[in-house]
């Protein structure tokens, strides 16, 4: 199975862990490539399940979400938010089907603090225990009109 | 505000298997605020569709659009330069929104993805409650701005019943009585002297009892 197969990661994760910035950000892109495509947000608190279910849709084999500790939002709550996005995602791929588990969330602990780059390379071996995406098997046309 | 749900996805794809090209179409305004059809709900089921779709190897089109408001032609209309691409339209508007769109676009066939539920209240982040009953003779004055058609488990028009036990509904406890609701705000109004009158029961004839209702004022009118 894990040949030749490389899962593609989407990362969405809150600029406030540990080594987040623009420049490790380069590093990691630079280290893996197509496998994992990185999301940097001001608080995780901003992520919609639809950020989640486009990149399902478009290119990931799986999705994460790399949160701040809990109580240690700077925004106050908004990791408590991205918790609850995240089982609504859940669920909604759930429904058509889709495991859960291409879907998750990593919360800091805030005694020891996971790096990114430590984090990306566990979720990018998690994404290697899922069989190929089912969504990304086949091409379609997909379009957005602009509202009037 | 309408209220409403989406219906379960399954339901949704029975609905729409036989089209190959959906438009699926939000609207912006109360099913916005009750977050079942606006443009953000409306992105998240057109793409939990395409991908469902992309999982059964079905080759359907599914693209996604929102307006302001399904239930005024003026907003339908902008439609009109797209809607024929499309064999079928799935509506996250209310029940009034998907029959504005389809009396619009007689043509194509209009499914609703929403359960449409009741008149409400946003009372906090992510909770709706009902609170008029739209019966068309509102009564609110004489019971201190609290609906009992609406808000009593039991309909009374003269109540409390007995069953209400420190100011919570017997029927449901997590439920405040709306009648200890009514007796509270009345006496803060000092008013407590409208409910010395017996009301007799609702007359729902101006609710449903002579058809579909229709409101029609000449002075809005061209």
């Amino acid at each position: 199975m894990t040949g030749e197969y490389r899962p593609t990661v989407a990362l969405f994760y809150c600029q406030n862990i540990p080594q987040s910035s623009e420049d490790h950000r380069r590093v990691l892109e630079k280290k893996y490539g197509q496998s994992m495509r990185l999301f940097p947000i001001p608080c995780s608190g901003r992520l919609e399940p639809i950020h989640l279910l486009r990149a399902l849709e478009e290119f990931a084999e799986a999705a994460y979400v790399v949160t701040c500790p809990e109580g240690a939002c700077r925004y106050l709550e908004g990791n408590r938010r991205a918790m609850k996005r995240v089982q609504r995602t859940q669920d909604i791929i759930s429904s058509i089907g889709l495991e859960k588990e291409r879907v998750g969330i990593i919360i800091e602990s805030s005694e020891a603090p996971e790096p990114l780059g430590q984090l990306a390379e566990r979720l990018l071996e998690r994404a290697l225990k899922l069989a190929p995406s089912p969504v990304l098997k086949g091409a379609m046309t997909t379009k957005e009109h602009p509202s009037p | 505000m309408i209220t409403a749900e989406q219906k379960p996805i399954q339901e949704i794809r029975d609905m729409i298997s036989p089209y190959k090209k959906i438009l699926v179409l939000g609207c912006n305004s109360c099913v916005a605020e009750c977050a079942a059809g606006g443009e953000k709900e409306t992105a998240m089921l057109a793409s939990a569709l395409r991908m469902a779709a992309k999982m059964n190897e079905e080759d359907v089109l599914i693209e996604e659009k929102a307006i302001e408001r399904q239930c005024v032609k003026d907003f339908v209309i902008l439609l009109d330069d797209i809607i024929d691409q499309y064999d079928a339209v799935l509506s996250l508007g209310c029940g009034a929104g998907v029959q504005a769109v389809g009396d619009m676009f007689y043509e194509v066939p209009v499914i609703p993805a929403l359960n449409t539920e009741f008149l409400g209240e946003t009372k906090e982040q992510g909770l709706w409650l009902e609170n008029c009953l739209g019966c068309g003779d509102c009564m609110l004055y004489y019971f201190g701005g609290i609906c009992p058609l609406a808000r009593c488990s039991k309909q009374l028009l003269n109540g409390p019943c007995g069953g209400s036990m420190e100011g919570r509904c017997e029927v449901d406890p997590d439920m405040p009585c709306a009648w200890q609701m009514i007796i509270d705000r009345l006496s803060r109004f000092g008013a407590l002297e409208r409910l010395e009158q017996v009301y007799p029961p609702k007359d729902w004839s101006k609710k449903q009892g002579v058809g579909p209702r229709r409101i029609q004022r000449e002075d809005q009118q061209r």
